[in-house]
């Protein structure tokens, strides 16, 4: 059994549904690869992978392996969903809202501000002043008041903050706050919602 | 040149606002600018007693705009520099005695024959803090590096922001650098870091600062205060002179021990 290869409008694409494990694939790919060293340098690759994943590593050898023929690989084709991405997306659960409102100031002791859906603050929240959302908020600043997301209940709001070191933070009707005397000094991004009926904090990974 | 309100405000009590006001006066004064000081703390009024002029007073700023008598007769001379004028609060009214708007028309008039008119306000968020604010240009938000008094700086940066003063500056007052130094005290970039405004100056604790205010006698007058060393920077810098920041190090020393360094160096 051998890998189909056909050549459509000046592209390559290799059909590899046959094959089941990686190592099959490489050999494969590598044996027609040295058949086809008259193409074009920087010619586009589509492979079809059938019902396969591959994992971030092996796509990387596989991109390797056609660089080395001056190729570049265009797309994996894959029918299976693509799960690891909508788990390295922190936002993949949050619930949307139409209405957002920006606010592009810091928001000092005494302020507040009340939003139905979203609430995106480009600017600190300083002590005393409190931002209120029925949807999620998120702070491209320093949130050190207080937050209440989700506030006619929904439990799947967040609130995320570029520096996150909040006086209280609310979602839907959990209330927390900082443990007292401890001070935890963190310098990336973070993101607060309720996991398991709690409230938790996560680093923000995008 | 055009002349300027300036409101002295903090928000908390006991920062150090009537102190700053005279101090700053009285520094601007010795540049040989006219400037002016109102007392907008009626009923409990201090600026004349730091300012030593206590015995002076015949009429006050309630009387002015009552129409009891002349703004010119109400301005008290100051008994050392020509410039320099003081009106004083009424010590047996309150605050609603003045309203924003008599305060507004009473800085306009002052304008005409002054080049700075400070506005010292009184604590608090209330009428007394509306009136004060009323006619300003500018505004300075005095603060000490304790959490309660820059908690309240910024809620007064909040509520000169929504009077439509958005160019309040920062002084920080009574900085104690050893405590700085031994992270038992928030350091300045700590302040900055929350209040985010410019920094007008810092000023260090000095005990100097209780001697002068109890005699009347404001401590920019005296060269070798190092609280009042920072006043005369702070003043020259809201002239729109560059005055480099010093550093706390630089800050705590003296005259004395700032020739000292110098003779060091030179050595």
């Amino acid at each position: 059994m051998s890998a189909a290869l056909r050549s459509v409008n000046g592209e390559i694409r290799v059909d590899m549904r046959s094959f089941n494990t990686f190592s099959e694939i490489k050999n494969q790919l590598e044996k027609k690869l040295q058949r086809i060293d008259s193409y074009v340098l920087g010619t586009l690759v589509t492979l079809d992978m059938g019902d396969k994943r591959l994992s971030s590593k092996q796509v990387r050898e596989i991109e390797d392996l056609l660089l080395d023929h001056g190729l570049h690989l265009r797309e994996l084709r894959s029918n299976s969903k693509p799960r690891e991405e909508e788990d390295e997306n922190p936002f993949g659960d949050m619930p949307g809202y139409s209405d957002t409102a920006l606010i592009c100031r810091h928001l000092r002791s005494g302020q507040k501000v009340f939003c139905e859906g979203n609430l995106v603050i480009l600017g600190d929240i300083n002590p005393g002043a409190e931002v209120v959302a029925g949807g999620n908020i998120v702070v491209m600043g320093s949130l050190r008041g207080l937050a209440h997301a989700g506030a006619f209940g929904d439990e799947r709001a967040i609130i995320s903050a570029y520096r996150l070191s909040p006086t209280q933070l609310r979602i839907a009707n959990h209330i927390t706050r900082p443990p007292d005397g401890e001070v935890i000094v963190v310098s990336t991004p973070e993101l607060a919602r309720i996991r398991a009926g709690k409230v938790v904090i996560e680093k923000l990974k995008i | 040149m055009k002349s300027r309100v300036i409101v002295i405000t903090s928000g908390k009590g006991g920062v150090g606002k009537t102190t700053t006001t005279a101090n700053i006066g009285t520094a601007l004064a010795m540049m040989d600018k006219k400037v002016v000081m109102i007392d907008t703390d009626i009923g409990l009024r201090n600026l004349d007693v730091v300012m030593g002029l206590e015995n002076r007073i015949v009429f006050d700023i309630v009387d002015v705009v009552n129409g009891n008598c002349k703004l010119k007769q109400a301005l008290i001379k100051d008994k050392r520099f020509d410039g320099l004028y003081l009106l004083p609060a009424a010590q047996t009214k309150d605050k609603t005695a003045v309203s924003p708007h008599q305060m507004k028309n009473l800085t306009n008039e002052l304008r005409k024959d002054f080049d700075y008119i400070l506005v010292d306000c009184p604590a608090g968020i209330e009428q007394g803090f509306k009136n004060a604010v009323a006619g300003a240009d500018d505004a300075i938000v005095v603060a000490t590096p304790e959490i309660s008094s820059v908690r309240d700086a910024d809620r007064i940066i909040g509520m000169l922001e929504a009077s439509g003063l958005n160019n309040a500056r920062l002084i920080i007052n009574r900085l104690r650098s050893k405590m700085v130094k031994r992270g038992d005290m928030m350091d300045i970039n700590d302040i900055l870091d929350i209040l985010s405004i410019e920094l007008l100056g810092v000023v260090p604790e000095d005990e100097s600062i209780v001697v002068s205010t109890n005699r009347g006698e404001p401590a920019v007058m005296e060269t070798t205060s190092r609280a009042g060393g920072a006043y005369r920077r702070i003043s020259r810098r809201l002239i729109g002179e560059k005055v480099p920041m010093l550093s706390i190090d630089e800050e705590n020393l003296n005259f004395v021990d700032r020739f000292r360094k110098i003779l060091k160096l030179a050595r």
